[in-house]
């Protein structure tokens, strides 16, 4: 549970004494040439050198853990951003170069799963998945966004759990447990698409293409009300809360720019070959 | 391509047994086999093509009821998992606060020790609850058993608990014999098994910080009660702890923040002692060269 017996072999190993580092740490804790042959000297001394032997175990413990921890950490970074690149050149989609974008996207999301996500596999294993699991989950929900986004974009599904997790068995090897994306991540990640897909739909709606639009409200809506039920038994039900609210605000802003479309009717022209990105003409004051 | 099902399939059972929250594997697999899933390799671009120009097809139409249907039962899925895994931190959680209403038992028995009753008295009181505590944890453990791999997932929910208990223990076995209890030893007494259930070290660390901030108190009210000893072998524990702290790279977390906190109480228990030491109130039965060590220092 605490640590697996593997790394328990090693604290042990690690455990034999470095006499310099204990040597620094006497000089500046003690004074007395007496204190410090009896640390470099065997446990069994004194009660304050095996206090300290104890010590030092925790301390190794505690670094390694926390050099993983900064290794969990970076990583999670780099998925973030690269996802969110993943996500910037799908937003780059027009009527006419869909196939290139999507394709592009998909190799870049590889790329993320590939270079980036493989470093969480060996770092992620036993307990640490759950231990270090505020360490990864942004990045791991950025992922989860961007790769759901590919996939609606692609065939109009949502990619679901088991699809994405399968996606990353073959990142590891048959010796160690495989990296799977956990429940709650992914509901998390699932919240955020919905912004994105927002921001989509308007763009698309400034492109004439009212029917993906509307698609994407019915895809977005379907998704907040399924997780309406979902959102107060997650673990973190603060931030899913959070996060319920600005979906309801994304949801609304779709459903709004589809009423302005569909009322205004002729009156609306779509502005072919500009990039219109501000939104007066779908009366709406701002995007956010 | 057999090989990779395969192991797909095996892979598929053994995240249900380590990651999943459902502890029936079938459900999960039925699933698998009721939506579509694009094949894990390179022909996973030449299918999204072909997806593609269905969907701007499809488009035209109203939603298709096999992708509402297939999305409703994993959101379906999700709830019930989530249910289980809710009904389960309820559970763990009942257990918390009867540890944490045990440890606050113990703690009024062992208030008395500032009042200057006998130690050996006190802690036979306290002492008795430490089998009730045995069976909590046991309790705990057993329940977190349910979900192998996933004691991280739930341990907010008995942080705090576990931490006042380390302190409590730490605390009596410091009343009894002057020395410090180390991590392995909290184990052993709460029988814990390490490596199914065992006790974080963070939370030991913790623990024994909170430990050191009732030494103050405890050596003034024993001056107070006339013990001019109890100053000297204070300072000597809390100097070596304190000490002993400082190995540690510790990170800017609630730990760091206890461990300055330790600062204070050694500079507590450092002026009780020179109190008492000007005054020529403590006996010189006892000194010795760490003592002189001490107050070069």
């Amino acid at each position: 549970m605490l640590y697996s017996s593997a790394s328990l072999h090693r604290h042990f190993y690690l455990m034999a004494p470095k006499p310099q580092l204990i040597r620094r740490l006497a000089d500046s804790t003690m004074q007395g040439t007496t204190k410090k042959s009896r640390l470099i000297a065997t446990a069994s001394a004194s009660p304050s050198s095996s206090m300290k032997d104890y010590f030092s175990k925790y301390a190794e413990y505690l670094n390694q853990f926390n050099d993983k921890r900064e290794r969990v950490v970076k990583a999670s970074r780099d998925i973030t951003i690269n996802s969110k690149k993943v996500i910037f050149q799908v937003h780059r989609i027009s009527k006419n170069n869909k196939d290139e974008v999507l394709e592009r996207a998909e190799k870049d999301l590889l790329a993320v799963r590939d270079q980036h996500i493989a470093r969480l596999v060996n770092e992620l294993q036993g307990t640490d998945f759950w231990k270090l699991r505020r360490a990864y989950s942004p990045g791991v929900q950025e992922y989860v966004e961007a790769a759901t986004l590919c996939k609606f974009c692609t065939s109009g599904t949502l990619l679901n759990l088991e699809e994405i997790n399968s996606m990353l068995l073959p990142l590891s090897d048959a010796s160690l447990e495989p990296l799977q994306i956990n429940i709650l991540d992914y509901i998390l990640g699932l919240a955020d698409l919905t912004g994105e897909l927002m921001r989509l739909a308007i763009g698309r709606i400034s492109d004439g293409e009212l029917e993906y639009a509307e698609r994407i409200c019915r895809f977005v809506r379907e998704i907040y009300r399924e997780l309406t039920l979902v959102a107060p038994k997650m673990d973190d039900t603060s931030d899913m809360k959070q996060k319920m609210d600005t979906m309801l605000q994304s949801v609304m802003k779709i459903e709004n720019a589809c009423y302005s479309v569909h009322v205004r009717g002729s009156e609306y022209i779509p502005l072919i070959g500009t990039d219109d990105t501000s939104y007066a003409s779908l009366g709406m004051s701002s995007l956010d | 391509m057999m090989k990779s099902a395969f192991r797909t399939a095996l892979v598929l059972t053994t995240t249900v047994c380590h990651r999943s929250l459902n502890p029936n594997p079938i459900t999960l697999l039925s699933l698998r086999t009721a939506t579509a899933s694009p094949p894990p390799n390179s022909t996973t671009v030449t299918c999204r093509k072909i997806h593609c120009n269905s969907f701007s097809s499809s488009m035209a139409g109203g939603d298709s009821s096999p992708t509402v249907a297939a999305v409703e039962k994993q959101f379906d899925e999700f709830r019930n998992r989530l249910e289980e895994s809710g009904s389960l931190r309820d559970r763990i959680r009942a257990v918390a606060t009867e540890i944490e209403s045990t440890t606050r038992m113990m703690y009024s028995s062992l208030l008395l020790v500032h009042q200057s009753r006998p130690i050996p008295e006190v802690l036979e009181n306290a002492k008795t609850q430490i089998d009730v505590l045995k069976q909590l944890f046991s309790s705990l453990a057993e329940i977190v058993r349910e979900r192998p791999g996933q004691y991280y997932r739930y341990h907010g929910d008995w942080r705090t608990e576990t931490q006042q208990v380390v302190s409590l223990l730490a605390f009596m076995h410091w009343l009894e014999t002057g020395s410090l209890l180390i991590h392995t030893e909290v184990e052993e007494k709460l029988g814990l098994n390490a490596s199914e259930f065992g006790l974080d070290v963070e939370d030991y660390l913790i623990g024994i910080c909170f430990m050191s901030n009732e030494l103050p108190r405890y050596v003034v009210n024993q001056v107070t009660a006339g013990d001019y000893d109890c100053p000297r072998k204070v300072l000597k524990f809390l100097t070596d702890l304190h000490a002993s702290f400082r190995l540690l790279n510790l990170r800017n977390d609630f730990l760091r923040k206890k461990f300055d906190g330790m600062k204070y109480d050694l500079r507590r228990v450092e002026e009780v002692y020179y109190d008492v030491k000007i005054r020529g109130l403590a006996s010189n039965k006892g000194e010795s060269k760490e003592d002189q060590t001490i107050e070069e220092s």
